[in-house]
C-alpha cells in the first residue's frame, strides 16, 4: 500500500469520527464480554476435546491466580510498607545493606517447580488425548479430508464415493455426525490456513507438504462457527466456516441428498415465459458491511434444515435462464455443480449450494440480497479472490497487470443476468 | 586499559607517515559530519535513541491506525492489504526498529560507563553498526513511498505465503532485505559489546562485580550473536527462492514450508528474551537504588539471567504447537517452556526482595520499575498459560496471545525502558525531569495500556483471531474492542505526553550536579553530561556496587585515585581515537546493494540503473572501497590530560594533532 491512499482514509478517518462518538454509547450497554459466550468462544465446550483444552485452561488459570495472589501481596506490601513517607525517610541513613538469603531463595525456587508440576500433569495427559482418537473408539471414527484454499475451505468424504465421480465434496459448511469421532485430515492446496471450531476443538494448521490431522466430536446437533486462524494474505479476516452436527439418521439423509447430482427444475408448461425480476434494485453495500441477518442466530440450525428445502415460490424460467448464464459467464470452469454444465475444481463446489446456509466462505447469509452483492461486487467482499483477480490461466471478472491495475474486464454481469444466477444458484438444494 | 595505554597505537609526538590525504581521519567536533563520523559510545547510543524513539512513534502511529479499524465491528477505515500491511509494518518496526535499537542505545551509552572503560572496543565498528542499522530501517520502510507498498507478509513472514508466486510484488524483498541488514548490524554491535565487557572492565571489575544491567547487555548480545544467524539462514533461503527461483520453501517443488518455521523461531523466541533482559537490566539497577540498597540475590540474578538466555533456544516449538509437532516433541516443548518460567519467577522474587526492607523513594523511574514488575507478572503468568500445549491450541493466533506478548513487551520492555530513559536523563544531558509530569505520563501509559490490552484477554478467548482486518458483530467482540481502542488513545496521549516532557527538558529541563539519584554503579561517578573520556581516571572496583562502595569509602580511593592519574599522565594522557567517516561510507554501499537486489525490478528496465546486477554491484564496491580505506586510515587520535578540577564540566583541553 502506498502513502497517498494512506492520506485519503484519514479523510475517512475524520467522516467517521461523529459516527464513532455514537456508538460508544451504544456499546455502554454492552459491557457482558466477560461472560466469553460468542458464537465462536472457546470458554463453551461442546466436545470432548474443547472440553479436555478447557478443563486443562482452568487448570493453569487457577495455580497462576494462586500464584498472583501470593507474589502480589508481597509486592504490594513491600511497596506499601517500606516506602519513604516523610522528607525525614528521604533522608535516612540507608538502610542494611543486605545481599539476600540462599534459604528463601531456593525455597521460592522449590515452590514455583512445585506450581509447575500441578500444570505439567495435565497437560502432559491433555496432549496424549486430543492428539489421537481414543483406542477403544477409533472403530466408530469418521473420517473427512479438508483442505485450505485462499480463502475458503474445501470438505471431502472419502468414505462416501460417488460413481464414476469420487468421493463426495462440499465446502464451507463441513456437515458431520454428532456423538461420534471425526478424524479430519488437513490439507493445503496453497499457503498455510488453520483450522479452529473454538466450541468443538482447537485449532491444528494446515502446512503444504505437511499431512496433519486432528480430532473432534460434537456431544449433540448443533450449528458451530468456524474460522481460519492463520494469516493467509489478504481476505484472512473473511475466511470463515461452519460446522453442523447432526443426529446418525439427519447425517445419512443429508449424505443421500448431497451424494445425488446437481438438482434440476423443470421448464414450465407454456414456452416463451419471460422471467420476473426478483430485486426492484440492487442495495449498493458498503465495503465490509454485515452480511447477516440477526434474526438468523437466534437458532441456526432449524434455519439450517429450511435451507434443505427447495424454495416454495421459485421461477423456474429464471432458473433454466440463470443455469445457461452460469454456462455463458464461463463459471463453470471453476466451480463444480455435479450432473450440470460445471466441472472446474479450482473454486468451491456448487453442486448444493442452495442447502448451504452461507456463501462466500461463512461470510455472508445465503440468501438473494447477499448473493447478487457477492456475484456483483466479490472484491468489495472479499480482497484479491480468485473468482474475481482469476488463477492461473483461468480468467476472473477482470485482467490485471503486474502493478496490480484492471486492464481488462473478463466477466461483465448485467443486472438481469445477476438475477437469473442467483435464482440458478439459490435453486441447487 | 593498561594495554590501550602502553600500545604503540599512542602517538607520543612523533610525526605520522605520509599518506594521501583521503586517508586522514576527520576531526570535525561539531555539526553533521561531526554526527556522521563518530565513534564516540555516547554519542553513537544517542543517536541510537533517537532513531528508536523515532521508529517508536511510527509504530505506534500504525498501532493506532490498527485500533481505529477494529474499533466497530464491519469497520472500513483500511483496506485489507492497507490493514495487513499495518500489523506487519507494527510489529516489525516496534521490535526491529524501536525497542532493539532502544536497548541498544543503553548498551552504548551505559554499559561502558558501567564498566569504567572509556569507549567500547571497536569504536568504527560501532558506528557501522549504527549505520547499518539506519539502512536496515530505510530498506524496511521505503515501501511507504513506492507503488508496491511496505511489507505485508506478516512479522513473522511465513512461508509460502512470502514466496513470490503468493506475493509477487517487491514490498516482501524490502522486508527480507531489510532484516538481513539489521541483522548485520546487531551481531556487528554484539560482538562489540561481547569484546568490551570481557576485555575492557576496569581492575577490580570481576565478572561477579558487573552491574546487573552490563550482565544482562552480555547475555542479551550473546543470544544476538546465536540467534541472528538462523534467521538470516532463512532471509537467505527466501531471497534465493524469491530472486533466483530455489526450492527452499516452494511446496510443488518437494521444498518445506515448516523449514522457515523452525528457524524462524529459532530465532524468535531467544529474540523474546533480545528483548526483554535488557530491560530487565534496567529494572535490576533502578530498584536497589530507590530503595538505598542492593538487589536481594545478586548471584541468582545473574544466574537466571544466563538460565533465561540458555533456556530460551530450547523452546522456541511452542510458537509451533498448532502445526502438529506430534506428542513427543509437543510435551518436551510444553516442559522446556514451563522451565523457564522458574528464573523468570526467581527475577521478581529478588525484586521483591529488594524493595524488602528499603526505603523506597517513589520517583517517576521507581513507579515505571513497579508498574514494569506488575505488568510483566500479568504477562509472565499468560505465558504459562500458553505452556500448557493443548490450552494454547485454542489461543494460539487469538488476541489472548496478543494480549499476552504486549503484557510483555509493553508492560515489560517497554516500561523497562521507559524507566531507565528516566532514570539516566540526568547521566546523559545533566537535566532532570519534573516528577509531576514524569508521573503524570506514568499512569496516563499505565491505564491505557490495561485499558487496551486486558480486555483482549476476553476477546482471545471468546474466539477472536489475530490479523483479521473486520469482524462481525454478532460474535460478542464489539465491547472489549471499542474499550480497547479509547485504550490505544489514552496509551498514546501518555506516550506523547512522556515525549514532549523529555523534549522540553533536554532544552529547558532544571539543571543537576552529577549523581543526582544517590546510585551506586560507576557511570554515577562521573559529570553530567559525561565528558568524551568518561573517566578522568580509570576506578578501581573494591565492591560490586562500585560507586557506593566509593562513596563510603572516600579517603582510600582519592589516593588510590591520584596514584592512577600520575601513572596516566606519564603514559601521554587519555588517548582518544579520531572520528572516521568510512564506518558510514561502508554502510551507504549497503543500502545502494539493497535497493539492488530488494528494489530494483525483476524485469530489467533500460538503462545502467534498471538492472538488479548493476546496481548491487556498485554498492558492493563502494563497501569494499570503504572497508579498504577504513583499514588503511591512519589509527591515530589525540591525547587529553584533564586536570583534577576539570571534573565538573567537560572543558578539557584537546590537544588535536595528526
Amino acid at each position: 500500500m502506498q502513502l497517498p491512499s494512506l492520506l485519503r482514509t484519514s479523510g475517512r478517518i475524520a467522516a467517521r469520527a461523529l459516527f464513532l462518538a455514537s456508538t460508544l454509547l451504544l456499546t455502554g450497554c454492552d459491557l457482558n464480554f466477560w461472560r466469553m459466550d460468542g458464537h465462536q468462544t472457546t470458554m463453551i465446550a461442546e466436545g470432548p476435546v474443547a472440553r479436555s483444552q478447557l478443563h486443562l485452561f482452568y487448570v493453569t488459570c487457577w495455580v497462576v491466580i494462586v500464584i498472583f495472589i501470593l507474589v502480589g501481596a508481597a509486592l504490594a506490601y513491600a511497596t506499601f510498607k517500606f516506602r519513604a513517607r516523610s522528607e525525614a525517610d528521604e533522608h535516612a541513613e540507608p538502610p542494611p545493606q543486605g545481599h539476600g538469603n540462599p534459604l528463601v531463595e531456593v525455597g521460592l525456587i522449590a515452590a514455583s517447580v512445585f506450581a509447575l508440576v500441578i500444570i505439567a500433569i495435565p497437560t502432559l495427559r491433555a496432549i496424549w488425548y486430543t492428539y489421537e482418537i481414543p483406542e477403544a473408539e477409533k472403530a466408530n471414527a469418521y473420517e473427512i479430508k479438508a483442505t485450505g484454499e485462499q480463502w475458503w475451505f474445501r470438505f471431502e468424504y472419502p468414505k462416501e464415493q460417488i460413481e464414476n465421480v469420487g468421493p463426495l465434496v462440499t465446502s464451507n459448511e463441513l456437515v458431520i455426525p454428532a456423538g461420534r469421532p471425526v478424524k479430519i485430515d488437513l490439507r493445503t492446496s496453497d499457503v498455510i490456513h488453520s483450522f479452529w471450531v473454538p466450541k468443538l476443538a482447537g485449532k491444528v494448521d494446515m502446512i503444504p507438504n505437511r499431512g496433519n490431522h486432528l480430532w473432534l466430536q460434537a456431544d449433540k446437533p448443533g450449528y458451530f462457527w468456524g474460522q481460519c486462524a492463520e494469516y493467509c494474505g489478504d481476505s484472512h479476516a473473511v475466511m470463515r466456516f461452519r460446522v453442523i452436527a447432526l443426529g446418525e439418521k439427519e447425517f445419512k439423509e443429508w449424505l443421500v441428498a448431497q451424494k445425488a447430482p446437481a438438482r434440476t427444475v423443470t421448464p414450465p408448461t407454456g414456452a416463451n415465459t419471460q422471467a420476473k425480476p426478483q430485486f426492484t434494485a440492487f442495495k449498493e453495500w458498503r465495503k465490509n458491511e454485515a452480511g447477516y441477518t440477526d434474526k438468523f442466530d437466534v437458532s441456526p440450525l432449524d434455519n439450517w434444515v429450511q435451507q434443505q428445502y427447495p424454495d416454495k415460490n421459485e421461477d423456474a424460467a429464471l432458473v433454466i435462464q440463470g443455469r445457461k448464464v452460469f454456462q455463458e459467464k464461463t463459471c463453470i470452469v471453476c466451480h463444480t455443480v455435479r450432473g450440470h454444465e460445471g466441472v472446474g475444481i479450482n473454486g468451491p463446489n456448487l453442486t448444493h449450494l442452495g442447502s448451504r446456509t452461507t456463501i462466500a466462505a461463512g461470510l455472508l447469509e445465503n440468501n438473494p440480497e447477499q448473493l447478487a452483492r457477492w456475484l456483483r461486487h466479490p472484491n468489495d467482499v472479499k480482497p484479491g479472490n480468485k473468482m474475481y483477480l482469476g488463477i492461473g490461466a483461468m480468467k476472473g471478472y477482470v485482467t490485471t497487470d503486474q502493478r496490480g491495475n484492471v486492464v481488462s474486464h473478463n466477466i461483465v454481469l448485467s443486472d438481469a443476468e445477476v438475477t437469473a444466477l442467483v435464482a440458478y444458484l439459490n435453486s441447487l438444494k | 586499559m593498561e594495554a590501550t595505554v602502553k600500545s604503540h597505537f599512542i602517538d607520543k609526538g612523533e610525526k605520522s607517515p605520509a599518506r594521501p590525504a583521503i586517508l586522514y581521519r576527520p576531526t570535525a567536533k561539531t555539526g553533521l559530519m561531526m554526527w556522521l563520523t563518530t565513534v564516540d559510545h555516547k554519542r553513537i547510543g544517542f543517536l541510537y535513541g533517537i532513531f528508536a524513539l523515532f521508529f517508536f512513534l511510527v509504530g505506534g502511529v500504525e498501532a493506532l491506525l490498527i485500533r481505529i479499524q477494529l474499533m466497530v465491528p464491519n469497520n472500513n477505515v483500511l483496506s485489507a492489504e492497507q490493514y495487513n500491511t499495518m500489523f506487519t509494518m507494527h510489529g516489525t518496526t516496534m521490535i526491529f526498529l524501536a525497542i532493539m535499537p532502544l536497548s541498544s542505545a543503553f548498551f552504548n551509552f551505559i554499559m561502558p560507563l558501567q564498566i569504567g572503560a572509556r569507549d567500547v572496543a571497536f569504536p568504527r565498528l560501532n558506528a557501522f553498526s549504527l549505520w547499518t542499522f539506519v539502512v536496515g530501517a530505510i530498506i524496511l520502510n521505503i515501501g511507504w513511498f513506492m507503488h508496491d507498498g511496505a511489507p505485508d507478509g506478516g512479522w513473522f513472514g511465513y512461508a509460502p505465503l512470502t514466496s513470490r508466486i503468493f506475493n509477487p510484488d517487491h514490498s516482501i524483498d524490502l522486508w527480507v532485505m531489510g532484516l538481513q541488514l539489521l541483522g548485520v548490524a546487531s551481531i556487528a554491535a554484539s560482538l562489540n559489546f561481547i569484546v568490551t565487557i570481557i576485555n575492557m572492565r576496569a581492575p577490580g571489575m570481576t565478572m561477579m562485580r558487573l552491574p546487573v544491567f552490563t550482565w544482562m547487555t552480555l547475555i542479551t548480545s550473546f543470544l544476538i550473536v546465536l540467534a541472528f544467524p538462523a534467521i538470516t539462514i532463512a532471509l537467505v533461503e527466501l531471497m534465493m527462492d524469491r530472486l533466483f527461483h530455489t526450492n527452499f520453501f516452494e511446496a510443488s517443488n518437494g521444498g518445506m514450508p515448516i523449514l522457515w518455521q523452525h528457524l524462524f523461531w529459532v530465532f524468535g523466541h531467544p529474540e523474546v528474551y533480545i528483548l526483554i533482559l535488557p530491560a530487565m537490566g534496567v529494572i535490576s539497577e533502578i530498584l536497589p537504588t530507590f530503595s538505598r540498597k542492593p538487589l536481594f540475590g545478586y548471584p541468582i540474578v545473574v544466574f537466571s539471567g544466563a538460565a533465561i538466555g540458555f533456556l530460551g533456544f530450547g523452546v522456541w516449538s511452542h510458537h509451533m504447537f498448532t502445526t502438529g509437532l506430534g506428542n513427543i516433541a509437543t510435551a518436551a516443548f510444553a516442559l522446556a517452556t514451563m522451565a523457564i518460567a522458574v528464573p523468570t519467577g526467581v527475577k521478581i522474587f529478588n525484586w521483591i526482595g529488594t524493595l524488602w526492607g528499603g526505603h523506597l523513594m517513589m520517583r517517576t523511574p521507581m513507579m515505571f520499575a513497579l508498574g514494569f514488575i506488575w505488568m510483566f507478572m500479568f504477562g509472565g503468568f499468560s505465558g504459562i498459560m500458553h505452556s500448557a500445549a493443548p490450552a494454547d491450541a485454542q489461543q494460539q493466533d487469538s488476541y489472548f496471545v496478543v494480549a499476552h506478548f504486549h503484557y510483555v513487551l509493553i508492560g515489560g520492555s517497554l516500561f523497562g525502558l521507559l524507566a531507565g530513559i528516566h532514570f539516566w536523563f540526568p547521566l546523559f544531558f545533566g537535566r532532570k525531569v519534573s516528577e509531576f509530569w514524569g508521573k503524570l505520563s506514568f499512569w496516563l501509559i499505565f491505564i491505557g495500556f490495561n485499558v487496551t490490552f486486558f480486555p483482549m484477554h476476553f476477546l482471545g478467548l471468546n474466539g477472536m483471531p489475530r490479523r483479521t482486518f473486520t469482524y462481525d458483530g454478532n460474535l460478542g467482540w464489539n465491547a472489549p474492542n471499542f474499550i480497547a481502542t479509547i485504550g490505544a488513545f489514552i496509551l498514546g496521549i501518555g506516550v506523547a505526553i512522556y515525549f514532549i516532557v523529555m523534549v522540553y527538558t533536554y532544552f529547558k529541563g532544571e539543571r543537576v550536579k552529577r549523581d543526582y539519584w544517590d546510585g551506586r554503579t560507576l557511570e554515577w561517578s562521573i559529570p553530567n553530561p559525561p565528558p568524551e573520556y568518561n573517566f578522568r581516571v580509570i576506578p578501581t572496583v573494591h565492591a560490586r556496587d562500585a560507586w557506593w562502595y566509593e562513596k563510603h569509602h572516600q579517603a582510600e580511593i582519592a589516593q588510590e585515585k591520584a596514584e592512577h592519574a600520575k601513572e596516566e599522565a606519564e603514559h601521554g594522557g587519555i588517548h582518544m581515537p579520531f572520528p572516521s567517516i568510512w564506518p558510514f561510507f561502508t554502510s551507504v554501499g549497503l543500502l545502494i546493494g539493497a535497493i539492488g537486489v530488494a528494489v530494483i525490478n525483476h524485469d530489467p528496465s533500460p538503462g545502467f540503473w534498471g538492472t538488479k546486477i548493476n546496481v548491487s554491484m556498485i554498492g558492493g564496491v563502494v563497501m569494499f572501497i570503504s572497508i579498504y580505506f577504513w583499514a588503511l586510515e591512519g589509527n591515530e587520535g589525540y591525547h587529553l590530560h584533564p586536570e583534577d578540577g576539570e571534573d565538573h564540566d567537560s572543558a578539557a583541553k584537546p590537544a588535536a594533532k595528526h
